[in-house]
Order: C-alpha cells, then structure tokens, then sequence
C-alpha cells in the first residue's frame, strides 16, 4: 500500500538555520503525532507538507504525488486540511464568513452545499452558538476551533495540524480528541504537538522530530519503553538520574539508571520522550 | 367551513407557482384548516423543504455583508468572488482611509506651488498600487497559508482583488482630482497609475504581489520626489505629451503580455 505520506532527506535551511536536515518518514491512514523540543523542524516539515515550503533537497510525496509538480500539487490540495500554527483571520469576518471563504477557496462553488458543509464543521467543533460573532472577538480557544473546523471542511483525507491543542482548556482538548480519532477513520493525520498525553490518548503513531532529524518513530507503546526499568520514586534527590522532579506526594520522580534497590515504577510516554531527548542532548554537549 | 383547496392548486402552490392575493389567502386558509395544512403538508418535496430551509439558516446565520460585498453583489459579482474580493485586506476602511488622506493632503498641495502640483502628480497614481500592495501576499493576508494550501488559483484571486481595490483607490483618487483646479494636472495621473499597475501585475508572474506593487511604486515615485525636492517641480514633465504617451504604450504592451500569457487567461474565466 502507498504510505500517506513519505519524506526522504529532507533539507530546509532558514538563513543560518538548519531547520531539517535529512528527515526521513513515512506514515500511513490513522493519527501520527508530531513530537520534538521548540526549533526541531516540526513546522518547517509540516509547511513543506501542506505545499506551503518547499524543500531545499530531498523527495517528498504526499499520496504518490509530488508537491513540486504543478498538477500534482492541485491534487494534494484538493484532499488537504492544514491548520497552520499561528492561523490568521480577517478583520470583520464572522466565524461564518471567515469558514466560508476558506470554503470557497476549497473550491465548493454551489452555495447551497457550500453552506450546509459550513455549517457541518461548525456544528463538528461545537461553535454553533456563536457563529454569528466576529472571529477576532472570540477566545483563544474558539478560534483555534474555528481554524480547526475549516481544515475539516471537504473532507480532507490528509490532515495537517500544527499544535492543534495549543491554548485549549482540558474539556476542549478531550472534545478534539474525539473528533480527531473520527478523522483518523480512514484518513491520514499528522498532528504536531508538545502535549505528549495527547499523542498517548490519540496517536498510533508517533514521530520525534530533534534538530531537524528523525530521532525515533513508531507506537506510543514503544516510544514508552524507552523508559522501562528506568522511572523510579525516592524520598531523596539522586545524583545518578537525568531527570528528577518532585511530585504531588512530596516524593522525587527520577529518570535515567536507577541506582540498586530503586522503587522502580511502570513509565508513561512522556518519561520515553524527555529520556529520548534528554539523550540526545547529552550526545551534543559530549 | 365550506371552501378547501382544490388538488390542482395545491399542486400549484407547493410548485411555487402561485403568487401573490392567491397564495395569501391560500396560507390564511391552511392556517385554520387542518385538513388541508396535511394535504399541503404532504405535498411538498423534501427538496423544496431543505432549500427553503437552509435559505432561512443563512438569513439567520449570515446576517450583515460587508460594505464591499454588498456593493460587488449589486454590481453583478458572483457572491462567491465577492466573498473572496472582501477578504481583501487593502479593502478595508481603515486601509482605504490612509489612502484618501494622503490623496487629500496631495490634492491640497496641487493648489500652493508648482512642486506641490508635481507631489500630486507623484502620489496619485501611485494610491491604487499600493492598494494592490495590501492585496494579496504573505505577511498582507492574514490567511495566506491556509489560502496557499487551498487549491484555488492563487492568481484569480490575486486579479479579482486587484481590480476591486484599483476600483475603489481609483474612485478616490478621482474625487481627489476634482479638488484640483488645474485641468490638466487632474487628468494626467489616469495613465501612468494605469501603466504602474499593468507593470505589477506582470511582475507577479515572478513576485509576490506586495514585492512587485511596492516595488513598482517606488522605482517611480522615489526619483522623481528626489527630483522634485531638489530642483523643484516635475509637473511639466509629467503632464507631457511624451510622458502620457510612453506610459499609454506601457499600457499596450504589458496588456498584451498579459493577455498572451495562458495562466493569466485562465484565472481571467469566470469559472476557474
């Protein structure tokens, strides 16, 4: 089966920036989530496929197709939803109109269709109740909800969101969940985000992203393991762990090889990720 | 009660076919008669229902139109361009506002000196470049990912926004033209704003729009109010017949060159 999506080394500099340099991936239907540090590369990869940037070096392939090419670059379009990080808004514009308008430039030219699916993907991110109101008098929340619903609109089987959960409140975010892992049925889903509790309730997939290279992918499960045996709990700060911090109960939560006759706890996803890349680190000081 | 509907007419009104007293007081019957609101009722499609339906949604919904949408709907504009046209950043009234101040303050400086008349000369067609400027592009449009990503022709849409801002800026450079009394000077910035603005729109087959409307609005108006502030007025100059002419033939030739070019007819269709 042809994967979603494929990078093969590629290469992105911004000015003095290696933002990637040689990633390579692929991913297929279902949620893939995005992880990496601030200045991984995860936006400028997310650009380049959304056929926002392009590569400087390097193949990419959305559906078989090649976003440098003209006429195959309508078609990833046309199955296409992005949620750009920092989505803008008109001025003036109701969450209607502005939904609207991202309809029309998806290309729905009858009205009537066009405004039953607007209002499908309002009703999908629960915004009826305001539709009416200027976007930029919303929330922080209900716009990035309103950005959201107009990736969703058309149907996209190939969805691109950069940091979709950022600025949600709790309830927002399990309400996002559930209507993410709908669009996951069937389609592809690539999300960026720095909430790794999102990529353990959401993902099958997970990719971390560091200096503009692939530092791992796979499960949730296996990003885990990279912590098994190496979470531990003590009443006292260690000096052999990577990482301590002190948790609710007041005791000490540690990272790294536990020393002998350590209280060694099952991990979750993020203690795999902060070791992953906590590692990494460690690898560039040396 | 000893009048109902008769079925022909019930079929009629459910059509949509009948107007007027007629259909008035058909509705003031079925008001009262249950038995023929259930006949009515039950001849109308489902079809009729939902159009008529989703048509009351979208008064609901979508109440106001901006000014410009308003005015493009009027004027004959599919609604769905007129949508995309109002986006426009540069078509909004505190855009259009700093325009016409400037426009106001070089109109009145036409008045004092023969400098100010060269200023006028300088500033006015350079207005509606500008207003292409804050068109369409990246950093201007404050949608311009999610539109780049979108399949819809991006020069259409650069075109349908560029006329509708050259129409409005150009409405108020003309009413700035009649607070000038000088004749000649009023009239001598149509053509050379009209040989700017072709000059852009066949840069932006290489340049994003605000680099090719800037651009082009500084290379003319950078010297030549450099000219102006050293040694005085440029208006003769600009009022020349040998200025009007070169900018006509500016005008020839870059619309040929855009008329020629394939992308730039199809994104002239009406339907993309």
């Amino acid at each position: 089966m042809t994967p979603a999506a494929e990078v093969t080394d590629v290469r992105r500099r911004y000015g003095r920036t290696q933002a990637l340099d040689g990633a390579t991936f692929e991913i297929g239907t279902g949620v893939t989530g995005l992880l990496g540090p601030n200045g991984a590369g995860k936006t400028t990869l997310l650009r380049i496929l959304a056929t926002v940037a392009a590569p400087d070096s390097g193949a990419v392939s959305v559906f078989g197709r090649d976003p440098a090419v003209s006429g195959d670059r309508l078609e990833i379009r046309r199955r296409l939803g992005y949620l750009p990080q920092d989505p803008g808004f008109q001025r003036g514009f109701s969450v209607f109109e502005f939904i609207d308008y991202i309809a029309i430039l998806k290309e729905m030219t009858s009205r009537q269709e066009r405004h039953a699916e607007v209002r499908r993907v309002i009703d999908a991110v629960d915004l009826a109740s305001v539709s009416g109101k200027r976007v930029r008098a919303l929330s922080g929340g209900m716009k990035r909800r309103t950005a959201l619903a107009a990736a969703l609109l058309g149907d996209p089987k190939f969805l691109v969101l950069d940091e979709p959960t950022a600025g949600l409140d709790p309830e927002q975010r399990l309400r996002f969940r559930e209507l993410v892992s709908d669009a996951g049925e069937g389609r592809a889903v690539l999300l960026s985000t720095h909430q790794t509790e999102d990529v353990a309730a959401l993902c099958q997939d997970v990719v971390v992203l560091d200096q503009g290279r692939v530092l791992f992918h796979g499960s949730p499960a296996e990003l885990t393991s990279v912590a098994d045996g190496r979470v531990w709990f003590a009443a006292e700060r260690s000096a052999a762990a990577e990482l301590v911090w002190r948790g609710a109960d007041g005791r000490f939560r540690h990272l790294g090889s536990p020393p002998a006759g350590a209280d060694v706890v099952e991990p979750t996803l993020e203690d795999g990720y902060l070791l992953l890349v906590g590692r990494v680190d460690e690898e560039a000081a040396a | 009660m000893t009048w109902h509907v008769p079925e022909p007419l019930v079929a009629a009104y459910v059509d949509g076919a009948v107007q007027g007293a007629r259909a008035a007081s058909i509705e003031a019957h079925i008001l009262a008669c249950a038995d023929c609101r259930a006949r009515v009722n039950s001849a109308v499609s489902v079809d009729r229902l939902t159009s008529i339906w989703s048509s009351v949604l979208d008064d609901a919904e979508n109440p106001r139109q901006s000014w410009a949408e308003w005015l493009l709907t009027r004027a004959g504009v599919p609604e769905a361009d007129a949508r995309l046209v109002a986006a426009a950043p540069s078509l909004h009234l505190s855009w259009l506002a700093s325009l016409a101040a400037v426009l106001l303050f070089a109109a009145w400086a036409s008045n004092t000196s023969d400098r100010g008349a060269a200023l006028f000369l300088i500033l006015a067609p350079v207005i509606p470049v500008l207003a292409v400027a804050g068109a369409y592009g990246p950093r201007i449009d404050p949608t311009y990912e999610v539109s780049v990503a979108s399949p819809y022709p991006t020069l259409r849409l650069v075109l349908l926004r560029s006329a509708s801002v050259v129409a409005a800026s150009g409405a108020l450079a003309l009413a700035a033209s009649a607070l000038v009394p000088d004749g000649e000077i009023a009239a001598a910035w149509l053509l050379p704003s009209l040989a700017l603005i072709t000059l852009t729109l066949l840069l932006t087959r290489w340049l994003a729009l605000p680099v090719a409307a800037f651009g082009v609005a500084a290379a003319y108006a950078v010297p030549l109010l450099a000219i102006t502030l050293d040694h005085g007025g440029v208006s003769t100059a600009l009022t020349s017949a040998a200025l009007q002419w070169s900018a006509a033939a500016v005008v020839v030739v870059a619309l040929a060159l855009l008329t020629a070019d394939p992308h730039m007819r199809a994104a002239m269709r009406r339907n993309p």
